[in-house]
C-alpha cells in the first residue's frame, strides 16, 4: 500500500492520500478481500515466494508499481513469515480511519485532474453531484468511465470495484446529440410535477423523459443526458414494470391516459429518437424499411397504444390477426410467406421487445432490458398474446418458446424466451392474494431472483437440478430462516438497486414485503413448487441438462446453513461460475477435476489436499470460494 | 523459479499474469495518457481474459463528445499474440467490421504486426489515433448507442453473482 502509493506519488500524476482512505479500512480490506481472488490466484502468493517476489520486482520495479500489495492477502497474514513484515504498515495507515469517504481520483477529457472524497457506497449519481461541484460540468452532462465501464447512474461506485485511489475519467456528454429531443426539457418537467405517480418517478429517476415512463422508475430512461446510452441507467426496472403493466390493463390505461405519455406519443421526434436508440429496434428497421415507416407514425403508434390500454381492442386486434393470418395459411404460398415474415420481422421483433435477462430472469433480473417491450406493448402483445394464445398459429406458438430458432438479428439474446415472460404471468397473478394482482409477478423477484440468477449464470439452467435443489430441506430451511428474517429481507432488498427503486416508488409493495404473512405465502412449498414449475416449463426445450450445478450448489448449502445471504450469494456465485469452468465432469475423480485449482491452492500455502479438495469440490472448482471456505474453516 | 511454477501449474503461465496485473493496475489508476480506460470485465476471472475498454472521441473529428467502448478478450497467449478487440459501440472506421465490430487485424496493423511488449492500453491509444486520420475523421457515424446485443454470457454472471 505504502509502497504503491509513493510510486504513485513520484509519477506526480496521481493524489497522494493514504491517509484519507478512512472507510473504516474498507477501502483496504475491499481490496485484500479482492486479492484473495485476484492477486493471490494468479501470483501464488506463498510466503515463501515473497522475498524473491519483491526483489524480482525491484529489480524492474517500474513495471510492477504496486506489487507488493499483491501480498496482502489474509491468506499471507494467516500464513505468516516474511509476508507479515510488507503487510502490516498498509493496514495499520488505514485501519486508523474511521469514516466513509476515500479518495478518488477524477480526470476530465481536457486532461485536468483532481480528486474527490466520496464514500464508495454512494451511488453514481450522487457522486456526479459531488464532482458538479469541482468540475464545470453539469451532474446530468457528466460521463463518468471507470475500467473501461460507463458508470450507471443507479449503481453504487462500488458496485463498478471503485477503491480509493483509482481513477474515474470524466467526460462531458453532449445531452442534445442523440438522447434528448427538443421537446425533452418541458416534458422532463412534467415529469417531475405531474401528481402524484409521475411526481415520485421523478424524484426516483432524477427526472427522466421517458417514454412514459416517468410513472414508474422502471420506464424512466433516466438521467438521460448524463449517462452514457440513454438506455443506460434506468432502465433495468423495466421488464418488472412491463410485466406490472401487462398485467394490469387499468394501470397500462392510467398511464397512457397521462398527459404527459399523450404528449410524447404525439410526438414523432422523440418516439423516433427512442427507436433508433434501440440497436436492436434500429437493426429491425434498418432491414425492413416498411417497419420503418410504420413504427415512425405517429397514428400507427397511437393506435397500438390505444390497443396496449385496452384489452377488449387489444384481443380484438389479436383475433383479427388470428383470422388473416389463417387466411394467408389456406392461401398456395401464404404459409410459405407467413414463415417468411415471421423469420423477418417478428421474431427479431420478439428479440428486441422481450430481450429479457438471464434464464429464468424473465420476470426477476432484467439485465438487458427493454423499453419497447413495454412501449410497444401492442406489437409486442401481439406476438407475445400469440404465444399465449392456445388459437394461434403453430408457427408462432412453436417457434418462440423452447430454443433459438434461425434468426437474422445479430447475436440474439439466447435467453430471450419470448414466450417465457407471458407463460409465468397467470402464475404472478395466480400466486398472489388479490389486492396485489400484478405485483405478485414483481415480489418474486428479490427471492426468485436469487434463483433465476443461479439458473441464468450457471448457462445451463437445469431444472431439475433447479428442483433438486429446492427439495433439498437443508435449503428450504435456510430460505425459511433468510426470510422470516425482515432484516435480511431489507438487506436483500436494498441491495438491489432495481428492487430499491421498485420499492421506492411502492410503498405498497414495501409493506407487502415486509408482511411476514405474505412472504410466507410466497415462500411456502407449494408456491416453490409451482414457481419451479413455471421454469421448468420455460427450461424445457433448451440445452440439455447438466447435473453438477446443481448438485454442487446443494453440497455447498448444505454445509453450515445459517450464514445467510452471503452464503447464498456465495452459492449462487458459485454455481456460475462452476458452470463456466467446470464442464461435465460429475464422474472424474475429485483430484484431476482440480487438479489446477488444488496446485493454485497449494501454491497459496494451503497445503492440507484433502481439505483442499473438500473445498473444491463444495465450490465447484471455484478457487477464490474455496480459499474463503477454508480460511473460514480455520478461523 | 518463474519457470518451475509454469510447468507445475499448466494452465496459468506467471510471466502473462505479470503482466496482465500490471495493465490492470495501470487501467484502475488511470495511469498513461488518460484518455482511454480499461479494466477487467470480471474481479474473480482467474485468467484475466475478458476487458473492457473505452475510447472517448477524439475532438476535432467526427468522434468527439462520443464514448466508444470495446471489448479485449486476452486468450492464453496473450502477450505473445495480440487479443481480439471488438467494438460494441456502434462505429464506421476503416479497420472495424461494420456488422460485427470487430476490430480486423489485417487492417489495423498493430494487431497483425503484433509485439509482445504492447499493451491493451497501445491497442486503445492507437485505435484512438486511427480515429483522428484523414480517412476516418470526417466518416459519418452511425447514431450513437452501445450494441447491448453485444453484451456477452459472462457479463451476466457477473451481475447475477452481485445480484
Amino acid at each position: 500500500m505504502l509502497v504503491s502509493n509513493m510510486e504513485l506519488g513520484s509519477d506526480g500524476d496521481v493524489t497522494m492520500n493514504v491517509n484519507n482512505n478512512g472507510d473504516d479500512g474498507g477501502g483496504v480490506d475491499g481490496f485484500l478481500a479482492r486479492n484473495i481472488g485476484k492477486g493471490s490466484q494468479r501470483f501464488f502468493s506463498q510466503p515463501v515466494y515473497v522475498s524473491e517476489f519483491t526483489v524480482r520486482t525491484e529489480r524492474k520495479s517500474s513495471s510492477f508499481p504496486k506489487f507488493p500489495k499483491h501480498f496482502d492477502s489474509p491468506i499471507l497474514r494467516m500464513g505468516g513469515g516474511s509476508g507479515d513484515d510488507v503487510v502490516t504498515e498498509g493496514i495499520e495507515s488505514s485501519k486508523a480511519e474511521g469514516g466513509d469517504a476515500v479518495t478518488v481520483n477524477v480526470r476530465c477529457s481536457n486532461g485536468t485532474k483532481f480528486s474527490v472524497q466520496v464514500s464508495l457506497e454512494s451511488s453514481v449519481e450522487s457522486f456526479k453531484s459531488v464532482l458538479q461541484q469541482s468540475c464545470e460540468i453539469p451532474a446530468e452532462q457528466q460521463r463518468l468511465i471507470y475500467k473501461g465501464r460507463i458508470l450507471k447512474d443507479d449503481q453504487t461506485l462500488k458496485s463498478y470495484g471503485l477503491e480509493a485511489e483509482h481513477t474515474v475519467h470524466l467526460v462531458r456528454g453532449f445531452v442534445s446529440a442523440t438522447s434528448t429531443p427538443a421537446g425533452a426539457p418541458p416534458i422532463t418537467t412534467r415529469a417531475n410535477t405531474t401528481p402524484p405517480v409521475a411526481g415520485e418517478a421523478g424524484s426516483v429517476e432524477g427526472g427522466g423523459i421517458g417514454l412514459g415512463a416517468s410513472p414508474f422508475p422502471g420506464l424512466g430512461l433516466g438521467g438521460l443526458g448524463g449517462n452514457g446510452g440513454m438506455f443506460g441507467g434506468g432502465l433495468p426496472e423495466l421488464e418488472q414494470m412491463q410485466q406490472q403493466l401487462t398485467q394490469n390493463p387499468n394501470m397500462m390505461r392510467e398511464i397512457m391516459d397521462l398527459p404527459l405519455v399523450q404528449n410524447l406519443l404525439n410526438n414523432p421526434d422523440v418516439m423516433h429518437n427512442m427507436m433508433m436508440n434501440n440497436p436492436q429496434m434500429r437493426e429491425i428497421i434498418d432491414r425492413n424499411p416498411e417497419l420503418g415507416h410504420m413504427l415512425n407514425d405517429p397514428a400507427i403508434l397511437r393506435q397500438t397504444m390505444e390497443a396496449a390500454r385496452n384489452p377488449e381492442l387489444m384481443r380484438e386486434m389479436m383475433r383479427n390477426t388470428d383470422r388473416a393470418m389463417s387466411n394467408i395459411e389456406s392461401s398456395p404460398e401464404g404459409f410459405n410467406m407467413l414463415r417468411r415474415m415471421y423469420e423477418n420481422v417478428q421474431e427479431p421483433f420478439l428479440n428486441a421487445t422481450t430481450m429479457g435477462g438471464g434464464g429464468g430472469g424473465d420476470t426477476t433480473n432484467d439485465l438487458n432490458s427493454n423499453p419497447f417491450a413495454a412501449l410497444l406493448g401492442a406489437q409486442g402483445g401481439q406476438t407475445r398474446g400469440q404465444v399465449a394464445n392456445p388459437t394461434s398459429t403453430t408457427t408462432t406458438g412453436g417457434d418462440t418458446t423452447g430454443s433459438p430458432a434461425p434468426n437474422t438479428n445479430p447475436l440474439p439474446n439466447p435467453w430471450a424466451a419470448g414466450g417465457g415472460g407471458n407463460q409465468t404471468n397467470p402464475g404472478g397473478i395466480g400466486r398472489s392474494p388479490p389486492p396485489v394482482g400484478g405485483l405478485g409477478g414483481l415480489g418474486v423477484p428479490g427471492l426468485e431472483g436469487l434463483f433465476g440468477g443461479g439458473g441464468g449464470g450457471g448457462i445451463t439452467p437445469d431444472p431439475n437440478s433447479m428442483s433438486q435443489l429446492m427439495q433439498n430441506p437443508a435449503v428450504s430451511q435456510m430460505m425459511q430462516s433468510l426470510l422470516s428474517n425482515p432484516q435480511y429481507m431489507n438487506q436483500i432488498l436494498g441491495m438491489n438497486p432495481q428492487m430499491r427503486s421498485m420499492l421506492e416508488s411502492n410503498p405498497q409493495l414495501r409493506e407487502l414485503m415486509q408482511n411476514p404473512d405474505f412472504i410466507r405465502q410466497l415462500t411456502s412449498p407449494e408456491t416453490m413448487q409451482q414457481m419451479m414449475t413455471l421454469q421448468q416449463s420455460l427450461f424445457s426445450g433448451r440445452q440439455p441438462p447438466t447435473r453438477e450445478t446443481g448438485q454442487t450448489g446443494v453440497a455447498t448449502a448444505g454445509g453450515p446453513d445459517n450464514m445467510g445471504l452471503d452464503m447464498l450469494m456465495n452459492m449462487f456465485g458459485g454455481l456460475g461460475t462452476g458452470g463456466f469452468t467446470m464442464p461435465n465432469n460429475s464422474h472424474v475423480p475429485p483430484e484431476e477435476l482440480y487438479a489446477t485449482q488444488l496446485a493454485q491452492l497449494q501454491e497459496m500455502g494451503f497445503f492440507d489436499t484433502r481439505e483442499n479438495l473438500q473445498a473444491l469440490t463444495a465450490t465447484a472448482g471455484n478457487v477464490h470460494a474455496a480459499v474463503e471456505r477454508l480460511l473460514g474453516n480455520l478461523g | 523459479m518463474q519457470q518451475e511454477m509454469a510447468s507445475e501449474v499448466s494452465t496459468v503461465i506467471v510471466p502473462r499474469s505479470f503482466r496482465l496485473l500490471e495493465e490492470l493496475e495501470r487501467g484502475e489508476k488511470g495511469i498513461g495518457d488518460g484518455t482511454v480506460s480499461y479494466g477487467m470485465d470480471d474481479a474473480d476471472d482467474v485468467y484475466m481474459q475478458s476487458w473492457t475498454g473505452t475510447i472517448i472521441g477524439p475532438s476535432h473529428t467526427v468522434h468527439e463528445g462520443r464514448i466508444y467502448q470495446l471489448k479485449l478478450f486476452c486468450c492464453h497467449e496473450y502477450p505473445e499474440k495480440p487479443p481480439s478487440v471488438k467494438f460494441q459501440s456502434r462505429i464506421n472506421m476503416s479497420c472495424v467490421n461494420q456488422e460485427t465490430g470487430v476490430v480486423e487485424p489485417s487492417l489495423f496493423p498493430m494487431l497483425s504486426d503484433w509485439q509482445r511488449d504492447y499493451t491493451m492500453e497501445d491497442i486503445l491509444t492507437q485505435l484512438k489515433k486511427e480515429m483522428t486520420s484523414p480517412q476516418n475523421r470526417k466518416l459519418t457515424q452511425p447514431p450513437e448507442g452501445n450494441d447491448e446485443g453485444r453484451v456477452d454470457p459472462k457479463g451476466l454472471v457477473l451481475r447475477c453473482c452481485i445480484l
